[in-house]
């Protein structure tokens, strides 16, 4: 601790320097804990998912449908054990506005008055099929019969309920950015009829979401909808390769080709919707790492030559190749924390705006992650890393220290 | 009693497989409190042979005994501490760490003590009173002249109570009436501080200061 005001002198001598140093470490750490926490919010998410879930889609892209009759022929596939249509109906609740009657502005709300910062997962299912398909819902009785009983009837998660103060009883409307959901009469009329919870052994399911009934879309919009995906449960998980291909096999020559899935998977390419996310996020990770190290390895030797006459003074005082060894290496390490305090802490302030401004935590849960949050393991990791930067930066600049000689450093002007 | 005893040096030095003999069998015996000055042309091995007393340099061949120590056969670290313990080191160009304030400069040998801060501040203090300086402790090297750079520096030099002093061209950098307060400061160092002294210059009023002159010449003393 002595050798501490002497090496923050140090720091301080090229100041500007050290700061941009810093700040690209900075940089470096803040990108490393916000793309690690986000890859563990959807690790998260993905958690949730279930093995002997699958989902059929369209080849193409998830923003095609499917025809309603797949469900039939996916149904007699061998090792299928239910199927039910799930369709995401994108709808978000009409904007409130400000010296207009409030049912007047949600009756007639169009694009322009709809709420885009309430946006929220949504999806229209077939409801006993569906919700026989996860176990991980824990619906009272009641409630759910009076799910498959309300056409208009909403069945909304814990957090989502919470969220809007909703209760059984209540209502409310919703108007879907797609345009074939969306009814020339006004947004569709939604009744609260349960409220659901994570079973417990189930932590990672999430509960901001909301279902309704399948069949109150397709009447709202004249019978011209089809179905988004279908949900299919299988009855081996060992067996959802064979099973998904064999789905995908029936439709190979139709106008409508399917791509089947497990859950894990077609939640994975719905948050990537290109390639692999981990791989993407961790390989910018890495580039910037390696960058930041190239620099702050630049910065260490950089000090060390400007210093060459100081070490060889030091080393004259006294002060053994190890310890001055010790000394370069403790200033990069300073260096690595300063920039790992500033990056995690920017990194969690990112993560409070996000999950705390209204609108930007609405879209975060709308695509599932809302538990995005800087974990302390996270940021401890963050920290572990930008101390390891430092030391790998100040590594080979200390050895040039320590095993340079008092002469020949002293010779040099 | 002999302080400083070089036996039999050589030193050469070695330029790709060319051999470059700097110091050649050269002897030299400095009794305690004494105060030496070496003279000599530029290249004639001066530099070389003080530093081979401070212990930053070992010899090709020969010991070199400081202070009952042969420095010529310990290791590395056991040098660093030998020197940090026994040998004050003067430099030419100073050579202050210019982040440091003067106190802190003062300062920087006793880190490797155990001494607490307070204490070392209270030694570097007196340091730098025995130098003149007291009133400049807090003064950064850009804010002190030469003379009083090298003021500092000796105090640096001191701080330890070591028991020799080296000094190579200490006042080669200064003007006439700085390097006649520093010359005076070193002589008092010897006078009522018992120091042994070694002094590498190229001026005959320094050596003239000095108890003893020597002078070399390609690697050899002529005297």
């Amino acid at each position: 601790m002595k050798f501490l005001p002497y090496l923050l002198k140090h720091l301080r001598r090229n100041w500007i320097r050290t700061l941009s140093t810093v700040l690209a470490m900075a940089l470096c750490i803040f990108l490393f804990c916000t793309v690690q926490s986000v890859l563990a919010a959807v690790n998260s998410m993905l958690d949730a998912t279930s093995a002997n879930r699958l989902v059929t889609r369209h080849a193409v892209s998830l923003v095609f449908d499917l025809p309603l009759a797949y469900g039939a022929r996916i149904q007699s596939v061998p090792g299928v054990k239910q199927v039910a249509i799930s369709s995401w109906f994108g709808g978000s609740l009409p904007a409130k506005k400000e010296g207009k009657d409030q049912a007047a502005a949600e009756a007639g709300a169009d694009s322009s008055t709809t709420d885009w910062s309430n946006f929220f997962p949504n999806m229209a299912v077939e409801a006993e099929p569906f919700l026989a398909m996860y176990p991980e819902y824990d619906i009272p009785e009641d409630q759910y019969r009076a799910f498959l009983q309300e056409q208009r009837g909403a069945l909304i998660g814990r957090k989502l309920a919470s969220k809007f103060g909703w209760k059984p009883g209540d209502r409310f409307h919703l108007e879907s950015f797609i345009p074939d959901y969306r009814k020339s009469d006004g947004p569709f009329e939604f009744v609260v009829v349960g409220i659901f919870d994570a079973k417990e052994g189930y932590p990672s399911t999430d509960t901001n979401v909301m279902y309704f009934n399948f069949k109150y879309l397709y009447e709202g919009m004249g019978r011209r909808v089809n179905a988004g995906t279908f949900m299919v449960e299988i009855d081996d998980p060992e067996q959802a390769a064979v099973v998904g291909k064999a789905i995908d096999a029936l439709f190979e020559n139709s106008d409508a080709q399917t791509r089947t899935e497990t859950e894990k998977a077609f939640a994975a390419g719905f948050i990537s919707m290109a390639g692999n996310l981990a791989l993407l996020l961790n390989g910018i990770g890495l580039a910037v790492a390696f960058t930041i190290l190239l620099v702050t390895a630049n910065t260490m030797s950089m000090a060390v030559r400007e210093r060459r006459t100081e070490i060889a003074v030091l080393k004259t005082l006294g002060f053994s190749g190890g310890q001055v060894m010790g000394l370069v290496v403790a200033e990069a390490l300073l260096l690595g924390l300063l920039g790992g305090a500033i990056g995690v802490g920017g990194s969690r302030a990112i993560m409070w705006a996000l999950t705390s401004t209204p609108g930007l935590k609405d879209m975060l849960a709308g695509i599932g992650l809302s538990s995005l949050t800087l974990k302390p393991a996270v940021a401890a990791l963050g920290l572990a890393v930008s101390l390891l930067l430092g030391f790998a930066a100040g590594f080979v600049p200390a050895l040039g220290a320590y095993r340079s000689r008092i002469t020949d450093m002293l010779r040099t002007v | 009693m002999a302080m400083v005893d070089v036996r039999d040096v050589r030193k050469v030095y070695r330029r790709g497989s060319e051999e470059l003999p700097v110091l050649n069998g050269l002897s030299l015996k400095v009794n305690e409190g004494d105060f030496v000055a070496l003279m000599g042309p530029s290249g004639s091995g001066k530099t070389t042979l003080l530093n081979l007393i401070a212990g930053i340099d070992r010899p090709t061949s020969g010991d070199v005994v400081v202070a009952g120590t042969n420095v010529a056969r310990l290791s590395e670290s056991d040098l660093a501490s030998f020197r940090s313990h026994n040998v004050g080191f003067i430099f030419q160009f100073y050579n202050l760490i210019p982040v440091l304030s003067a106190t802190e400069n003062v300062e920087l040998p006793l880190l490797l003590t155990n001494l607490s801060k307070a204490e070392r501040r209270e030694r570097a203090a007196t340091a730098l009173k025995v130098v003149g300086l007291a009133d400049r402790a807090t003064h950064y090297p850009r804010q002190l002249s030469g003379g009083q750079e090298q003021r500092v520096a000796i105090a640096r030099a001191i701080v330890t109570d070591p028991k020799v002093l080296v000094a190579d061209e200490p006042t080669g950098d200064l003007d006439s009436r700085s390097a006649t307060e520093i010359l005076d400061l070193i002589e008092t160092l010897n006078r009522e501080f018992k120091k042994t002294i070694v002094m590498v210059t190229h001026d005959p009023r320094a050596a003239h200061k000095a108890h003893t002159q020597y002078h070399l010449d390609k690697g050899v003393l002529t005297n």
